[in-house]
């Protein structure tokens, strides 16, 4: 059988709770030092757990995320030389597994000739083949399309003594017919790839240009070039290596079985990886545990001072029992009165977090001399830390709400 | 005039320190607009008595613990404890009955006017001159923005009298409300209480160890006898007609 709500039932019950909301801010207010008090100690707990994710959020993530993808953990290594179809460097491509792969035309380095017209000589450079989500130039934003563009390692440009933007002499060697010849190409230089992520000579060009140099040099005409040669088609182009990365670390090992599996042979930094997810779980760990001993602490702290406030609040609660009350309207009021304690503290805390985050990251970026932000939360941390509050406060008051509401409204008359 | 109160073997017992204390209510008949005093020394259980008529106390036991208020139907209130109902025995503690605690029992947060108007807000009266009327007549007036905190003792008993009889209760109960009053102050008072119950036509029952005053405003004293029994351990306090 349904029940039904009279509206008039409803409207006293809304205006009982009208009437309770307003009491409880009255008395929180009246009360303004004790509930002052309440409001820092729950700040005080709450602000430096925050300034503690915050800097796991920031510098520990972002550097354990810095050893987890950087390229050279994540680099699987063809050994030798192979014989790769473009078909099945499509199909590796295609692996959810698979962050990037780009054919190399040799198995060593493939080189070409740089010269810029403010360097005293010429630089022979090694030539990789790059698309857009290389690795290795994650750091860049262009990606050199076509013939004429290049994307300097920063060992390279210092030694040219180029920057962004400059034009720089590339040429090719080889010898054909007897006779020893010479190409020149203009490259444009696209930008600067930082020395912390390739640390050798290095000339990223598009994969049409490293083909185009080597057509050149195994005798082949490029007419797209103007270079002349040979003008027998090439049959289906097999590559003797790759370049290939995982999408991360913890993809390498499985990776890299599944290519020996294949006949292909490889090799990962395996060891590295193991100390680095090592490090990451550790930290997570460590990080976990702070987590949970930091938010059980701050609700107990913030239980016990709630539940004492319900103790304290006993004789004013029975004297609102008396008055007519009834008691699950008085659960409503030290819930309510944790609920301003939960949001101003919260409040509070949120203000201290962002000072400390400031200056955590004004005074300690330049002693570490990196470029990162140190301490930093995102929106929904800051909601997270809300909702954890509040449902802590909540969860202390409903429970010592309902031992108030429970008692008799004779008890605690006589002290007031 | 019929009756308001009607008890029967009414107990309630406690553990005070090491001995028992125990208050037995034979028989009491109270009636519409009867002015009832519980008279005795501290301890005896008067204040007990009060809470339970209050219906903030629970008997432990009880043949019959009837109330009926003016132009109202018979309440069977020993069987809405029995039964744990909390939210009626609320409603009508809300609506029919005034309690002044002998130290007020104002709450501190709220104005004096707030404080008397509470009773009423949430019985969802009209919030008129009701307040002013029954302040002027208290002699409370110019008291009525002032926080509790800041009244003397009297005013606050004048403010406790108010507040109890703002929404108009079929029955005013008062527990020593002069106890912390001089004696010129705690007449005053009363006489301008004792008028406004009548006028009111409400039934009050005031419990007070002032045997001179009590006997001085013409009120029906209950009669109290106390025993000791169970070779000293249980203090047994009745309250008869």
């Amino acid at each position: 059988m349904a029940t039904c709500i009279s509206p008039l039932s409803l409207i006293n019950g809304m205006s009982q709770f009208k009437n309770i909301l307003s009491l409880s801010f009255r008395d929180y207010s009246h009360e303004w030092r004790m509930s002052g008090c309440f409001v820092l100690a729950l700040a005080s707990v709450l602000a430096p757990m925050m300034i503690l994710f915050g800097l796991k959020f920031g510098i520990v993530s972002s550097m354990v995320n810095d050893l987890v993808e950087n390229p050279d953990n994540r680099e699987i290594k063809a050994i030798g030389s192979g014989s790769y179809t473009e078909a099945w460097l499509d199909e590796l491509s295609a692996r959810k597994d698979v962050a990037f792969i780009i054919p190399k035309t040799r198995a060593l380095a493939a080189t070409i000739q740089l010269k810029s017209k403010t360097a005293g000589r010429i630089y022979s450079t090694e030539l990789l083949a790059t698309a857009a989500g290389d690795p290795l130039l994650r750091e860049v934003s262009q990606t050199p399309r076509g013939f004429n563009s290049v994307i300097l390692s920063e060992e390279i440009a210092t030694k040219l003594n180029v920057t962004k933007g400059d034009i720089i002499d590339g040429s090719l060697a080889r010898q054909f017919r007897g006779k020893r010849e010479r190409v020149h190409i203009d490259l444009k230089v696209l930008d600067i790839a930082p020395g912390h992520v390739v640390s050798r000579k290095v000339a990223f060009v598009s994969l049409d240009l490293l083909l185009a140099s080597e057509s050149f040099k195994d005798g082949r005409a490029v007419p797209k070039l103007g270079w002349n040669g040979d003008s027998e088609p090439l049959s289906k182009r097999k590559y003797p290596s790759f370049r290939l990365y995982a999408q991360s670390i913890y993809e390498v090992e499985q990776l890299v079985d599944d290519l020996n599996q294949q006949g292909v042979e490889v090799k990962a930094n395996l060891a590295q990886i193991k100390t680095v997810q090592s490090i990451d779980q550790n930290l997570t760990i460590i990080f976990w545990i702070i987590a949970c001993v930091g938010a059980v602490g701050f609700s107990f702290s913030l239980g016990a001072s709630l539940w004492a406030n319900v103790d304290r609040k006993h004789k004013e609660l029975s004297i609102l029992r008396l008055v007519g009350f009834q008691g699950g309207k008085i659960i409503l009021f030290p819930v309510l009165q944790s609920m301003y304690t939960g949001i101003l503290g919260w409040l509070l805390a949120v203000l201290i977090y962002l000072m400390a985050e400031q200056s955590i990251n004004q005074i300690l970026a330049p002693n570490l001399q990196i470029e990162r932000v140190i301490c930093y939360l995102l929106p929904e941390h800051f909601f997270w830390a809300l909702g954890l509050t509040i449902s802590v406060a909540a969860g202390a008051a409903i429970l010592g709400g309902v031992r108030a509401s429970r008692i008799e409204p004779s008890d605690g008359l006589r002290d007031i | 005039m019929s009756v308001i109160y009607s008890l029967k073997n009414v107990v309630k017992s406690r553990l005070v320190g090491e001995a028992g204390f125990r208050l037995n209510v034979p028989s009491i008949e109270i009636h519409e607009q009867e002015n009832i005093a519980l008279v005795g020394h501290s301890g005896c259980g008067k204040s007990t008595l009060l809470d339970i008529l209050a219906l903030a106390l629970h008997p432990d036991s009880q043949d019959e613990f009837l109330l009926t208020p003016k132009k109202q139907d018979t309440i069977d209130a020993g069987f809405l404890w029995k039964k744990k109902k909390q939210n009626r025995l609320s409603k009508i503690r809300k609506q029919h009955i005034g309690y002044v605690l002998q130290q007020g029992g104002l709450l501190p947060y709220l104005t004096v006017r707030e404080n008397i108007e509470l009773p009423r807000k949430l019985m969802n009266l009209p919030q008129d001159d009701s307040t002013r009327c029954m302040a002027r007549v208290m002699g409370i007036e110019r008291q009525l923005d002032k926080l509790p905190g800041l009244l003397s003792a009297g005013e606050r008993q004048r403010v406790a009298f108010t507040r109890a009889l703002s929404h108009r209760p079929s029955i005013l109960l008062a527990d020593e409300p002069t106890a912390s009053l001089d004696p010129i102050t705690a007449r005053k008072i009363m006489a301008v209480v004792m008028e406004l119950v009548k006028g009111l036509k409400i039934t009050m029952i005031t419990a007070s160890h002032d045997w001179a005053h009590i006997y001085k405003m013409d009120l029906r004293v209950l009669k109290q006898e106390a025993e000791v029994l169970d070779n000293g351990n249980l203090y047994q306090s009745t309250f008869t007609d």
